[in-house]
């Protein structure tokens, strides 16, 4: 009985702490302020100063002191709880939060569409977003190349912020009157424009434009951010209305190269006949099928032909892997040999990994698990915005560039899936050919990447990688030479990046 | 619906039928008097609730849980005994790719108590604990063989004789349930990413009313039972099922058992007809029975 008792009151300990336990951020100073970070290279930007922005009062005029004033006697005083949160929240960091919209945004709407009563699948409408099936179908492509251009009109945009506050060096608040005490911790970086303020705005554009259906939400987020940095005495109204405007007029930017870079076409399906017909010629006796039920059309059969960021087309062509090994060949039949034998015998260990990476329906997809990462990596670093910004520029653009090079060499072999060979999964068939594997592309390439920005982290990151890369196999769903060629051709891919950053000035 | 009673009917005629000793019942074990069972059981169904949308998946077919349960039930006075349960699962879709899983589930005890009885009514007690006993996949639901998560189960029951051997039995339970584990690092639940491996599977309720005949070791009885989480999300448009849904559902059904001597059968037939984030499942268990004088 007195045992019962102990079991009792385990679970009544349980239930009181029935939420669970999130990952917590909080704010920090910067590790380094880069006075200079208005010089670095940008990505669209052909200068930091294409977007103008008004020159600021002096901290002795009238104007701007009646915005001090409204802190100290209204904004300060009527502080509210959920206002303070909203601080605490948004104080971790405009990039990482954002990033963090990005993703569950892109996990929200990361589900294929069903099919109708007629065994047809809808495609989902950008016209009409909220309808069934909703737009976008947030894939890892789709998710890619959003948090990718995400990622860069932060970065250019936090070069302009950069560039203009050291031009008009407007100091914060607390500096100008040293009886505002911020909720922030001081960073010695000039006021205006806010850098939070820019990033929520340039944020906004282009997650409205990846997720049109998303409005309401956005701009509630928008709303707090802005106001976020008032709350917490870091900014007055004027830095970040500098800041809006500048965040909004270089993501515009971004999204002029977005619209014309071939996404609209990503999807275009009159292409599938010349491609199983290559496929064909190249020798592959069963090219792959769609192994739902009813048939669902491949996904983003053309999405190869988006514009890469950090090479381009000539590159991208002469670095696609080779052909993989033909069906009746030794190494073929010993690749599917390991599959059958995981089906049988697999570990709870491989499972396990399968699952953890398996990164499918309802997840933010491995280019999302990689953002994560990266921003956890930039938050021990104590990166300042800019910084955080720009690492997941190069990040972001590398997975962004290991999908187009990754699907285009989907599409150019259109090899079949084990599946078409008697294989289950355990972590769920992707409806798209299989050499090579996304998940080894993309995760060899942001490790690379991870390993230029953070070498003492390398062996992790290039671990974590490897896991990714055999998740696939564990998950019966990938033949062995789709996940060891996908990582090479990862590498190559994110070197590029590499390669653009070491070039950038920031060094 | 008339399908369901027609089979009901065929079923109760079919199969001698009788009673047991069971977590929701008023029966007990005397004392030093011990019940070995070994159940098989089969539920499957091709319809599931999607949130509320009724509908079949062609990439699944049927899904089919299976079950071998080890069973016993021991009376440690005639008033209180105690019960413990270890089930071996697998499962199967007809159709699609999905990997069957296969294992161990939730190994449960429970003691039950007669905390009051006159003049044919009867008041009883149950308190059950019941926890995973293999690390099976959880992250792989509709295919996982359980949700992963310890529950302590109390449950109040009335029990009512009425003449010609026949009874009522209400049950109401609350199931309090742990956080458990997944093997991903981040989920979303309600719209909301989780960046954590920990998930809060939330508590449920159930309630049962139960008709029966019960005669010496005999017994016949209809049900309905209702479960029903507290809280939870529902499955997305076309998303796979997940540890944090809010999962309802109605069932009824009829169990029976014959226990002439010292071995019995017992077998149990049940059909949801109505739930949401759950399946259509038809379940079907034909149990052996042992009783041994310790």
């Amino acid at each position: 009985m007195k045992y019962l008792y102990s079991i009792l009151a385990f679970f009544t300990l349980l239930s009181c702490s029935k939420e669970v336990d999130d990952t917590l951020y909080k704010a920090y100073s910067p590790a380094k302020i880069d006075v200079n970070g208005g010089t670095w290279k940008s990505f669209i930007l052909a200068s930091p100063t294409d977007v103008a922005i008004s020159v600021p009062k002096l901290v002795t005029d009238a104007a701007y002191l009646k915005e001090i004033d409204s802190l100290k006697t209204i904004v300060i005083p009527g502080l509210t709880a959920a206002q303070k949160k909203s601080v605490d929240f948004w104080g971790a960091g405009a990039v990482l939060r954002w990033n963090e919209i990005g993703r569950e945004l892109a996990a929200r709407y990361n589900v294929p569409p069903a099919s109708n009563a007629a065994g047809v699948y809808p495609v989902p409408n950008a016209a009409d977003p909220l309808a069934d099936p909703k737009f976008p179908f947030a894939n890892p492509p789709y998710t890619a190349r959003a948090l990718a251009y995400l990622s860069i009109a932060q970065y250019d945009a936090l070069v302009a912020a950069w560039k203009y506050k050291y031009q008009y060096n407007r100091k914060a608040p607390s500096d100008v009157d040293a009886a505002i005490k911020p909720l922030l911790p001081s960073t010695g970086i000039p006021a205006y424009p806010s850098e939070e303020a820019v990033v929520a705005q340039a944020s906004y554009v282009i997650l409205l434009a990846m997720f049109p259906g998303e409005g309401p939400f956005l701009k509630e987020k928008l709303a707090e951010a802005k106001n976020s940095v008032i709350w917490a005495a870091k900014n007055v109204g004027s830095d970040v209305d500098a800041g809006a405007s500048l965040g909004a007029g270089v993501a515009a930017k971004v999204m002029a190269r977005a619209k014309t870079d071939g996404m609209s076409t990503a999807n275009n399906q009159a292409i599938v006949p010349d491609l199983i017909a290559r496929s064909t010629s190249l020798g592959f006796v069963n090219p792959w099928k769609s192994q739902e039920s009813p048939v669902r059309p491949p996904m983003l059969p053309n999405y190869g032909a988006v514009s890469t960021i950090n090479f381009d087309r000539k590159t991208l062509e002469s670095i696609r892997p080779v052909i993989p090994y033909l069906e009746n060949t030794a190494e073929f039949k010993k690749d599917l040999a390991e599959l059958n034998d995981i089906q049988k015998n697999q570990t709870r260990e491989q499972a396990a990994i399968a699952n953890y990476w398996a990164d499918g329906p309802g997840s933010y997809t491995p280019p999302g698990h990689w953002h994560r990462y990266a921003c956890d990596a930039g938050v021990a670093a104590k990166y300042s915005e800019l910084r955080m910004a720009r690492m997941l520029a190069y990040v972001g653009s590398a997975l962004m560039d290991a999908g187009i090079a990754c699907w285009e060499t989907k599409y150019y072999y259109y090899s079949p899936r084990p599946q078409q060979f008697g294989l289950k999964t355990s972590v769920g068939l992707p409806n798209f050919p299989s050499y090579t594997s996304g998940h080894s592309t993309f995760s060899y390439a942001a490790a690379t990447v991870l390993s230029s920005f953070f070498p003492e982290n390398s062996a992790k990151y290039y671990g974590y990688a490897q896991d990714a890369s055999d998740s696939r196999v564990y998950g019966l769903i990938h033949f062995r030479i789709d996940c060891t060629v996908g990582g090479q051709h990862g590498r190559l891919i994110g070197d590029f990046a590499v390669k653009r950053a070491n070039a950038d000035g920031a060094q | 619906m008339k399908y369901l009673i027609i089979l009901l009917l065929a079923f109760c005629f079919v199969l001698p039928v009788a009673k047991g000793q069971m977590p929701h019942d008023g029966i007990y074990m005397n004392k030093k008097l011990a019940c070995g069972a070994l159940i098989y059981g089969n539920s499957s169904w091709t319809n599931y609730w999607e949130n509320q949308l009724f509908r079949e998946n062609q990439n699944i077919g049927r899904l089919t849980t299976e079950s071998m349960t080890a069973m016993l039930a021991y009376g440690i006075t005639k008033k209180i005994n105690v019960i413990a349960v270890v089930p071996y699962v697998r499962t199967n879709a007809s159709q699609g790719n999905l990997l069957g899983q296969k294992g161990f589930q939730d190994a449960s005890i429970w003691l039950k108590a007669k905390a009051y009885s006159k003049h044919g009514l009867s008041l009883h007690g149950v308190v059950g604990f019941s926890t995973p006993i293999s690390n099976y996949v959880l992250d792989f639901m509709p295919m996982s063989i359980g949700l992963g998560a310890k529950s302590l189960i109390t449950r109040g029951i009335i029990t009512y004789d009425l003449p010609k051997h026949l009874y009522v039995n209400g049950s109401i339970a609350y199931q309090m349930r742990s956080h458990v584990k997944a093997d991903r690092d981040a989920y979303l639940s309600g719209g909301k990413m989780y960046q954590t491996n920990q998930v809060a599977v939330p508590d449920a309720f159930d309630a049962a009313l139960r008709i029966g005949y019960l005669k010496k070791d005999n017994q016949l009885e209809l049900f309905a039972e209702t479960f029903s989480c507290t809280k939870g999300d529902d499955i997305r448009r076309n998303d796979m099922p997940f540890m944090t849904n809010d999962m309802t559902m109605t069932t009824v059904g009829v169990y029976g058992k014959y226990q002439p001597k010292h071995l019995g059968v017992n077998a149990r037939l049940s059909y949801v007809v109505d739930g949401q984030n759950v399946g259509q499942s038809l379940g079907l268990s034909l149990g052996l029975l042992y009783i041994i004088n310790l």
